[in-house]
């Protein structure tokens, strides 16, 4: 021992830094993901606070009596609606009387409070109920949208000054109406599984017919990119040799990933519309543009899955005569299962999540004010998609479809949580120990 | 203490199974193995030992024509497997390993169930005609590999759960499964404990009788006990091929010599 003796309890000068260092760089993580945790925080309530007051809607109850004869008479007018809307305004009238709220406003002025889609909804169940004539019925109709902002506190007095439709003393009759239990806010399934509405009726609009719109083109894409990336790459990673084609082609691919979604959709114009004249606007169009987005995502993560696979699996599956085929689709792509799925999923979740594309081919800014009949008319008739969906009611005017478009992106947020569960479900089996 | 003069068994000489000659094996630039000739004898057990890098798992890799799944690899020179050129454009790959069987260095049983990890090699062969059959098989296998009595209660169970010894043996049993004519082992007890090793020594002293056996070690102990010829690769040339008890006791080439006395290597 020659050297002075350093005690183990005494920090020396390097091993000070170095601790002082590991220190900080603990603290930059710790703020990162803080500041990550704000945001997240922050989107998820503003998301979740403006989206909730869309699932909700104001209704009006009104017991209306079925009078066969008045209903004829409606059936027999040309303007069918604006009888039925009658209708629905004399029992209004009834209905307020009976519970003892007096008013000087006359019948189309009271009506007013109600959606313009009354009369038509009212028909409606009258046409598919014919049993229900001569009877009373008691409905829920929808209240105009100002109305509904007034319950969720969007709409004030004041704001209603150089309003045409709805006064002041509208708003004073609603008040009166809540008391004795005339109107209510409700739980509205119309919003998760109706149609888009037009631009003056946003209490009606729902976001379900573009779901369906998505549906069927996810239903494209896993349908196509899930084959065709998942073979291409078991091709590349596995069977082809190795060239400067071969090279060119994974460059190639690693490049298409990078490409701005509307050049797809560019892509997709000219040559499914255009060229191949297929319809327009329809899911079918979308989820081919959409695979070939999703396409290189797909190639390169189940590349990166097939390699992760040891050799020495491979080895022992050709080591006892098994061909390259089967040592593949025996042993290597079910290892690589978990990864396959994680990347396609990804993929998928990016392609039900993307708008630009869609601009091209016409989903956006059409009004899906239609269900499709049906597995071919889902596929081939003009629809939107739900991100095209949102970006619609967004743009539009009135504040009421702001809400709407909150609402729609929580019922997108819960779209992607559904295939993210079946992801996690799917990979979970497909797991194995090594 | 495993020193039970297994080498000093008279050693049974019949027919060759494999004969080299002339094989050269070129990794891209790099001249892996130069010029080997050698005849590999039936229903016997030959070592090949020399200093890492010397070629010998190389050479072993050319007669199940393994190599031909490394793209810059190239062999030339002829492999005869009972008179049949392996090499010959004629010969799939696939058929003859299903002849030529191999245990690698790292046990690498399949993530699946002990029994199928078994079942596989005769399944995609075609060899059983039904469930029972197989079972059949697979017992057979296991016996053979002296695994049966140890796993024969769970056989359901994933073969990745077993210790490593057991693990290997397992992987024999499955090489053996698909009735073999040659078995290749590429350093089979490198992963094992002295225990494992013991019993797949004697395994490979068992499996002598119905294959011929062609066995890669770093331990010069275990050829002297397990095979009845042995080989020396020194940088890619087969040094000295012979008898297992006159390459340890009187080694013509000075290489060899230095090699098994511990000066090189």
């Amino acid at each position: 021992m020659s050297e002075t003796h350093k005690s183990l309890f005494a920090e020396d000068a390097r091993t000070k830094t170095r601790n002082r260092a590991e220190r900080r760089f603990k603290a930059y993580g710790i703020v990162a993901i803080a500041v990550g945790l704000f945001f997240l925080l922050a989107l998820l309530t503003t998301i979740v606070s403006n989206g909730t007051r869309a699932f909700t809607q104001t209704f009006l109850t009104v017991d209306i009596a079925l009078d066969q004869t008045v209903i004829e008479e409606a059936e027999a007018s040309f303007v069918k609606t604006s009888k039925y809307k009658a209708i629905v305004g004399g029992a209004l009238v009834d209905a307020l009387e009976s519970a003892g709220i007096a008013t000087e406003m006359d019948e189309a002025t009271l009506l007013k409070i109600l959606s313009e889609s009354a009369g038509a909804s009212l028909r409606e169940f009258v046409l598919s109920n014919e049993n229900a004539i001569g009877g009373t019925v008691s409905f829920n109709f929808l209240t105009s949208s100002r109305v509904d902002g007034y319950m969720k506190g969007r709409v004030v007095r004041a704001d209603l000054e150089r309003d045409k439709n709805l006064d002041a003393a509208h708003l004073d009759l609603v008040d009166q109406m809540v008391e004795a239990g005339l109107v209510a806010r409700k739980f509205n399934w119309d919003f998760i599984f109706g149609a888009d509405a037009s631009e003056s009726r946003p209490e009606q609009a729902g976001i379900g017919v573009a779901m369906m719109g998505s549906f069927f083109m996810m239903l494209v894409v896993v349908g196509l990119s899930l084959p065709l990336g998942v073979a291409a790459s078991i091709y590349l990673e596995e069977f082809a040799p190795k060239n400067r084609l071969v090279d060119l082609i994974e460059v190639n691919i690693a490049n298409l990933a990078a490409v701005p979604s509307i050049v797809f959709g560019i892509l997709g114009l000219a040559v499914f519309i255009q060229f191949a004249h297929l319809p327009q606007s329809a899911p079918l169009v979308g989820g081919l543009v959409l695979t070939l987005m999703t396409l290189p995502t797909v190639i390169i993560s189940t590349r990166a899955s097939l390699k992760s696979v040891p050799p020495s699996i491979r080895d022992a599956a050709l080591g006892i005569g098994a061909s390259k085929m089967q040592t593949v689709f025996h042993h290597v792509l079910p290892l690589a299962m978990p990864g396959i799925l994680t990347g396609a999923i990804i993929g998928v979740a990016q392609a039900l999540g993307e708008t630009a594309p869609l601009l091209l081919i016409g989903m956006v800014g059409y009004i899906a004010t239609n269900a499709p009949d049906g597995i071919v008319s889902g596929f081939m008739d003009p629809n939107s998609a739900m991100p095209a969906q949102i970006y619609e009611w967004a743009k539009r005017a009135d504040p009421a479809y702001y809400e709407r478009a909150w609402g729609g992106i929580l019922i997108l947020l819960a779209f992607l949580l559904v295939v993210n569960l079946g992801a996690i479900i799917l990979r979970r089996r497909f797991e194995r120990r090594w | 203490m495993f020193d039970q003069g297994l080498a000093e068994r008279k050693t049974a000489m019949t027919e060759t199974k494999i004969s080299a000659r002339n094989v050269q094996v070129f990794y891209g630039e790099t001249h892996a193995i130069k010029d080997v000739n050698v005849e590999i004898a039936d229903k016997t057990v030959t070592a090949f030992i020399g200093p890492s890098g010397c070629g010998k798992s190389t050479f072993l890799r050319c007669i199940n024509r393994m190599n031909d799944t490394i793209d810059i690899c190239r062999v030339e020179g002829d492999i005869h497997l009972d008179g049949e050129d392996i090499y010959d454009a004629r010969v799939d790959p696939v058929q003859l390993r299903a002849k030529v069987g191999m245990v690698f260095q790292k046990p690498n049983p399949f993530p699946k169930s002990i029994y199928d990890n078994v079942a596989y090699g005769p399944r995609i062969h075609g060899l059983a005609r039904s469930k029972a059959d197989l079972d059949e098989i697979v017992e057979k296998a296991l016996r053979r590999a002296a695994l049966w009595d140890e796993v024969k209660d769970r056989l359901t169970a994933p073969g990745t759960g077993l210790s490593g010894g057991q693990q290997q043996r397992l992987c024999i049993a499955r090489a053996v499964a698909t009735a073999p004519e040659v078995l290749l082992m590429d350093e089979p007890c490198s992963a094992l404990d002295p225990i494992a090793t013991a019993q797949v020594e004697e395994l490979i002293d068992e499996l002598r009788a119905r294959y011929s056996v062609v066995i890669v070690t770093h331990s010069m102990q275990q050829a002297a006990r397990v095979s009845q010829k042995t080989a020396f690769f020194h940088l890619g040339n087969l040094v000295e091929f012979d008898d297992t008890d006159k390459i340890f006791t009187n080694p013509e080439d000075p290489r060899t010599e230095s090699y098994i006395s511990g000066r090189i290597g």
